[in-house]
């Protein structure tokens, strides 16, 4: 693979993204070759550079570029996920200062319940006997307690030898102020166990909290074999094929990493599926003046939701892992347990359920014919008359109507009531229900921000995300929906979208009570520097980078902290009032009091460091030239009783087109509901703008 | 049930979200620690009877789901439109707030005219006035010394706020700012509520959304009901202490009757010991409620985890609590640490609930919430720097088929602890030592989890050392079927230098530069004998460093060899030698087996009996004279050592002493 290429010889630019049945192709052509070509290939479970690399050689004849131009290929794989979830990482040694052992074990001491007691607690990503302690002991200020002596580092080193582990992880606590003499003890680790890897927590994420630092400092020594191992076979794979390419790989912050990046750092990549989508939705809005906006992606198991404001994706620094906490800067998406795959039953006291459980790919929903026999919400959408079970995914798969049909009547049976006993009316009972866990799921969730949903604007993708957007429009006051063209390659899209991206964060130790030192810019600078460094490496074709500042705050005495972003301005001036000022106001704005004579304390700066790959112009679509005529209509079942909706389909759709609900757009890979009462104009990105009250 | 299977649903997912929005938003806009770190506070919806019928499940205090708003509601004759009613008076609250930092506000929703519900909130205020700084300290003796006493009374009377409360409210605190700004989140919350609701209601109707109430109700009491039946019809004895009351040596016993009769529960809390006139009273005022009956949800949950968070969980309990006793104290008794006898309460009813599953109920937990506190002053500035150390929690217990967790404790709260690095930040000490503390887990086939250690070194000139829920000093938590009890909790000065002190119950130690501190939390019960347990179980933990090899030897009869392998013939000649053992039901440790045969259940429970009527002082005076001759000078620790006609004869004494207490 090459790396030199500079951005005017790239012929290509391809996002790639490993879903579970598809692997997904979205392929750019910055020499004018003209919009995007899509390509979706079988996922390879067994292997997924296999369908890559397939799918890879597929899209560039369709695209017509020949395999060995200069391009990018921007991939997005779940491996590094999967691993944690499923526990297969590879064995480590967890190195800590004395007394401080039991750092996974105690954790942050919560049980998962409060009430379930056969609930255990989170398995200890390093079992306790692979957790070494050593002597070197750092204290809160940086200075240095005691130190490992060489007999002791040798001893360490014996254990680790035989205990057969492919890394050593080292963990020293207060090592986030001052990281020397946990480097020092990694070097003289590594010194004495060639072909181990040793990892320095500060060096991963020098922030504060052990517990946390400790565990994404594993968890990355424990992905990076198998990672490591799949961008292997993967460049093998490419260049077997001729394929010359430079390969980032996308990130859980929105953004892609350099291949040398993303294999030393796994870590920052286990989100980065949703994280993807949020990247597209962001893009859409963009070039559509649309800046609040809230994403969903309705897929088979799953409705995920975030919440964008100022056309910037929400980081959050909680996200949950399985039982684990992840504090690098992740993409805030929420995941309700309804999607199309949710199954539909009565409990033991007859009440209606939907989800969480799923049907998932295998049997699938009833109407899919491969032997499920519990009906799902898609199998609710196909006897409704929502999907036309010949057009789906484009007519390459026939529904069985008559399944469907066959697993909604028992439930029917079960439910035993006049108002309930055709599969018809079950369906449109059990959409209702679907749509209540969604919407009180993301009510939930803008609850926490104290935002009011009727100020955004809904963008759909995923699989079911375009057909089920307006009942949760409908449901939670949403007034616009924005419906990209592509829906299930949006993961794909937002790889080809995304800038390189990366977040830095360090702690400030004893120094955080005295800001007006000036130890909060050092620091910051010392970030700045080593960004530039990073970004530098990335490839020449990157424009030059942008930087973002921010800091974590709080009153002296308080327990939380603010997270307060810096203009480049005040950045450039580095004067404490300025940050005290900033602070003040934030606080003020969340919580309503500022305390003026209140001692303020830095505790952690962030920065973030993005640059440009490619400036991926959205296509625009032609302007009509006439009115748009439904290609049909169709029987569809809402409120009680069936009705025509007018029948489109999106490619016959062009700019300045507009049309009312009820109706419905059919595309190859998904159906749009558009709801009575609202109004459709499609947009000259081809996005179709639905409006509630908006009728031509 | 009123609604449709579908309506119903969906109502319930509604309006149980409209709960956790409300504590989110409570969260988000909530001023101090307790709000927004440790979440002591709470939400809910609640049905025209006072019950709550919609509580979160993720945010918040898990526990209060069983309060009742009822009596607050009528103490104002009512809530008309736009009232809002604030308390925090245990008793002329009905026992809605246990403790005066317990500020509760309900607010009715009205709408055309009709009352359709009340939203509620609490949060736990960092001070409401009174004797110590944040109004709780275990030493005080009526409930004036524990702060402002705010009777039922309306905080806003038609949508406007009353001036007077609220200054008198900032008057009566050392951190008005603070508190005003968390009773302003409150009134924030109850006002989002009312918003939801009534969008739920302009989408529903009115008489939807009070069907959807009665119907969650039902619901939750027919799948509860369902869960209690695995319940074997029968009665279950069991009881538990507190290591002490603070003002007297004596220990203070929790007695609870489980009662089941096809799903239907009594719980008779007879028996108990009279109130005390320290801090420890839980003001039930003799109803069911939440401190008593929280386990009970527990167990519902655990065994059918689908049930709708609501007061319908408990409508198949009934609970009766005699007058005067530790657990229904006559006004004006003292309440600030409730908390404490509350984690002995709970464990009561898990020990009688075990009678009754044996292979379904964990053997006892840690039991302990100990936030050990560092006072230092800065001899620079003079000011005093006061930093919670850790909230020390010990282990939960072991239950048929699983082991317990090490080092965590969900009882009655379930809170996060504190990064060492922020602490060592943040205080003049460097923590030498946080850990699972080894062979502290009840040994049986499962083993009970691990309690913590916790040791620091001081590193200022002076500082003092506060600790509070120092318990479980005495009384081991006890183990089931077979399963040994989990090691009692310990404090020491300087451990394993040549100054090494036992410090038992800290309350405020002075210490110096260089002096080090080690707390111990107990931990829990072990189920099953340890016998029984697999040598490769044994050998892992003794690999893991959960259990000494000495006690792998001792205590489970599994012998390893220099490598930590097992010796196989050695193990089973070993565990032949002990032969077959009858299993004790409970195995609660030789100091109470000790107390509890001289302190006879029957003997106590006359003696109680006779004291509920008195008033408190001359009830505890009594108390104090006959647990004073029983013992007649001997130190509780010298009990287990004493010979079993001694204890007779002093069991005997006990007897006389009680036919000479007038009722």
């Amino acid at each position: 693979m090459s790396t030199g290429e500079t951005r005017r010889q790239l012929a290509y630019v391809v996002g790639v993204d490993v879903g579970g049945t598809f692997t997904d192709f979205v392929l750019f052509r910055p020499d004018g070759g003209g919009g995007f070509t899509y390509y979706k290939e079988p996922s390879t479970p067994d292997d997924p550079a296999r369908a890559v690399g397939e799918g890879l050689v597929a899209t560039l004849e369709l695209a017509g570029v020949p395999r060995d131009a200069p391009g990018v290929v921007l991939h997005g794989t779940t491996i590094a996920l999967n691993t944690i979830l499923q526990n297969k990482g590879a064995p480590v040694v967890l190195i800590t200062s004395r007394g401080n052992r039991d750092v996974l074990e105690i954790g942050r001491a919560r049980m998962p319940s409060s009430f379930d007691f056969t609930v255990g607690k989170e398995t200890p990503v390093v079992p306790r006997d692979r957790v070494l302690e050593c002597g070197t002991r750092i204290g809160p200020d940086g200075e240095p307690v005691s130190e490992a002596d060489e007999r002791e580092v040798e001893a360490l080193a014996d254990a680790v030898r035989s205990a057969g582990v492919s890394a050593v992880a080292v963990m020293l606590l207060n090592s986030y102020v001052h990281a020397d003499p946990e480097r020092d003890l990694v070097r003289r680790l590594a010194a004495r166990l060639p072909g181990v890897p040793v990892v320095a927590s500060a060096d991963v994420w020098p922030e504060i909290r052990e517990y946390e630092r400790a565990l994404v400092t594993v968890l990355n020594a424990q992905i990076t074999p198998l990672m490591d191992g799949y961008l292997g076979r993967l460049g093998d794979r490419l260049a077997a094929a001729g394929i010359r390419a430079t390969v980032f790989v996308t990130a859980s912050n929105g953004g892609v990493l350099g291949l040398a990046t993303a294999r030393a750092r796994p870590i920052d990549t286990i989100l980065s599926g949703p994280a993807s989508g949020v990247t597209a939705a962001i893009e859409i809005g963009r070039a559509a003046g649309v800046t609040r906006l809230i994403t969903f992606d309705m897929g088979g198991t799953s409705a995920d939701i975030s919440v964008v404001r100022r056309g910037e994706p929400e980081l959050t620094t909680q996200t949950m892992v399985g039982d684990l906490p992840v504090i690098l800067p992740s993409v805030h998406v929420i995941s309700v347990g309804a999607g199309g795959g949710s199954i539909v039953r009565v409990d033991e006291q007859g009440l209606l359920k939907v989800g969480p459980e799923s049907a998932g790919a295998a049997p699938g929903p009833a109407a899919y014919g491969r032997g499920g026999d519990r009906p799902t919400v898609t199998d609710c959408y196909v006897v409704n008359g929502w999907i036309d079970p010949e057009s789906f995914l484009g007519g390459r798969m026939r529904l069985d109507v008559a399944a469907a049909r066959r697993a909604l009547s028992g439930v029917a049976a079960r439910l035993a009531r006049a108002d309930l006993e055709t599969p018809e009316a079950v369906a449109e009972a059990a959409l209702r229900i679907a749509t209540a866990r969604m919407a009180t799921g993301l009510l939930r969730h803008l609850a926490q921000k104290g935002e009011d949903p009727r100020t955004f604007t809904l963008v759909p993708f995923g699989g079911a995300g375009p057909t089920h957007a307006s009942f949760l429009a409908e449901e939670t006051g949403i007034r616009r929906i924005l419906v990209p063209r592509a829906a299930s390659t949006f993961c794909a899209l937002g790889a080809v979208l995304a800038p390189v991206k990366r977040a830095y964060a360090a702690s400030l130790g004893a120094a955080r009570r005295d800001p007006a030192s000036g130890a909060a810019w050092e620091l910051l600078a010392r970030l700045e520097e080593e960004a530039k460094a990073w970004i530098a490496g990335e490839g020449r074709m990157l424009t030059s980078p942008a930087f973002a500042y921010g800091a974590d705050m709080r009153y002296a005495g308080q327990a939380f902290n603010v997270e307060v972003r810096i203009p480049d301005d005040v950045r450039a001036r580095a004067r404490a009032d300025d940050l005290y000022e900033l602070f003040h106001r934030e606080h003020e704005r969340l919580y309503g009091f500022r305390e003026e004579r209140g001692k303020v304390e830095v505790i952690t700066v962030r920065l973030t460091v993005a640059a440009d790959l490619v400036r991926v112009p959205l296509a625009r679509i032609d302007a009509a030239k006439g009115p748009v005529r439904p290609a049909g209509t169709r029987s569809v079942r809402h409120g009680g009783a069936s009705r025509p909706f007018a029948v489109y389909r999106r490619g016959d759709l062009r700019a300045g087109h507009r049309f009312d609900g009820p109706a419905i757009v059919e595309q190859e890979d998904t159906t749009v509901v558009v709801l009575p009462g609202w109004g459709v104009t499609v947009d000259d990105f081809g996005n179709l703008v639905m409006e509630r009250g908006g009728q031509a | 049930m009123k609604l449709d299977p579908v309506t119903l649903e969906i109502m319930a997912t509604k309006v149980a979200a409209v709960a956790d929005e409300m504590g989110y938003t409570l969260q988000r806009t909530g001023r101090t620690l307790y709000v927004k770190e440790t979440a002591d506070f709470g939400t809910a919806l609640v049905a025209r009877n006072g019950k709550f019928f919609a509580y979160p499940n993720a945010i918040g205090v898990s526990g209060f789901v069983d309060l009742d708003c009822r009596t607050t509601i009528d103490a104002v004759g009512g809530l008309d439109e736009g009232d809002v009613v604030i308390t925090n008076h245990a008793y002329l609250s009905g026992g809605l707030s246990t403790h005066t930092p317990d500020v509760h506000v309900i607010r009715p929703v009205y709408i055309d005219g009709r009352l359709v519900c009340y939203t509620w909130a609490f949060l736990h205020a960092s001070d409401v006035g009174g004797r110590v700084p944040s109004s709780i300290s275990p030493s005080n003796g009526e409930i004036f010394q524990e702060g402002l006493l705010l009777p039922p009374c309306k905080l806003v009377r038609r949508g406007e706020p009353v001036d007077e409360v609220f200054r008198i409210v900032s008057a009566n605190t050392r951190t008005p700012e603070e508190n005003l700004g968390d009773i302003k989140a409150m009134l924030g919350a109850l006002a989002y509520g009312e918003r939801r609701v009534r969008e739920i209601v302009a989408q529903h109707g009115i008489d939807a959304f009070l069907a959807c109430q009665d119907d969650l109700f039902e619901y939750s009491r027919i799948k509860a009901r369902e869960a209690f039946r695995r319940v074997p019809d029968g009665d279950y004895d069991f009881w538990d202490y507190l290591d002490d009351d603070l003002v007297t040596p004596y220990p203070r016993r929790i007695r609870v009757r489980l009662s089941a009769r096809s799903g239907a529960l009594v719980l008779d809390f007879d028996g108990t010991d009279p109130q005390t006139l320290s801090a420890f009273n839980v003001p039930t005022l003799g109803r069911r409620h939440p401190w008593l009956t929280l386990r009970l949800v527990s167990l519902a949950l655990s065994l059918d985890r689908t049930i709708p968070i609501n007061a319908g969980i408990l409508d198949n309990v009934e609970v009766r609590v005699p007058e005067g006793s530790l657990l229904n104290p006559r006004f004006p008794a003292a309440t600030g640490v409730r908390h404490a006898t509350c984690i002995r309460v709970y464990d009561a009813v898990t020990g009688a609930l075990a009678r009754a599953l044996p292979d379904v109920m964990p053997a006892c937990n840690g039991g302990v919430v100990i936030p050990i506190v560092f006072a230092e002053n800065d001899p620079a500035t003079g000011r005093s720097n006061v930093v919670v150390v850790e909230p020390m929690i010990g282990g939960m217990g072991a239950r048929r088929g699983a082991d317990g967790v090490d080092g965590r404790d969900s009882s009655i709260a379930n809170l996060a602890n504190n990064p060492l690095e922020t602490i060592e930040g943040s205080a003049s000490l460097r923590v030498v030592n946080y850990a699972v503390r080894p062979d502290s887990g009840g040994a049986g086939e499962w083993r009970g989890g691990t309690g913590l250690e916790i040791t620091f070194e001081v590193l200022a000139d002076e500082a003092t050392v506060l600790g509070r829920g120092m318990e479980r000093f005495r009384f081991q938590p006890w183990g089931l079927g077979g399963g040994r009890p989990g090691s009692a909790a310990r404090t020491l000065l300087n451990a394993g230098t040549p100054g090494e002190r036992e410090l038992g119950k800290i309350d405020a130690v002075r210490v110096r530069r260089g002096d080090r501190i080690t707390v111990l939390t107990p931990g829990a019960g072990g189920f099953g004998d340890p016998y029984a347990r697999p040598p490769e179980r044994v050998a892992e933990d003794v690999r893991k460093g959960f259990v000494s090899k000495r006690a792998a030897e001792e205590d489970y009869g599994v012998v390893l060899d220099g490598d930590g392998r097992v010796d196989a013939a050695a193990t089973a000649a070993r565990r032949r030698q002990r032969g077959a053992k009858p299993l004790a039901a409970v195995s609660t440790g030789r100091m109470r087996e000790a107390w509890d045969e001289i302190f006879a259940d029957e003997l106590v429970t006359a003696l109680n009996r006779r004291l509920y009527g008195q008033p408190p002082g001359p009830a505890n005076h009594r108390r104090n004279q006959v647990f004073a001759e029983v013992l007649d000078g001997v130190d509780l620790a010298a009990l287990p050592g004493m010979p079993p006609d001694e204890r007779g004869r002093r069991r005997s004494r006990l007897a006389r002493l009680i036919e000479d207490t007038g009722a």
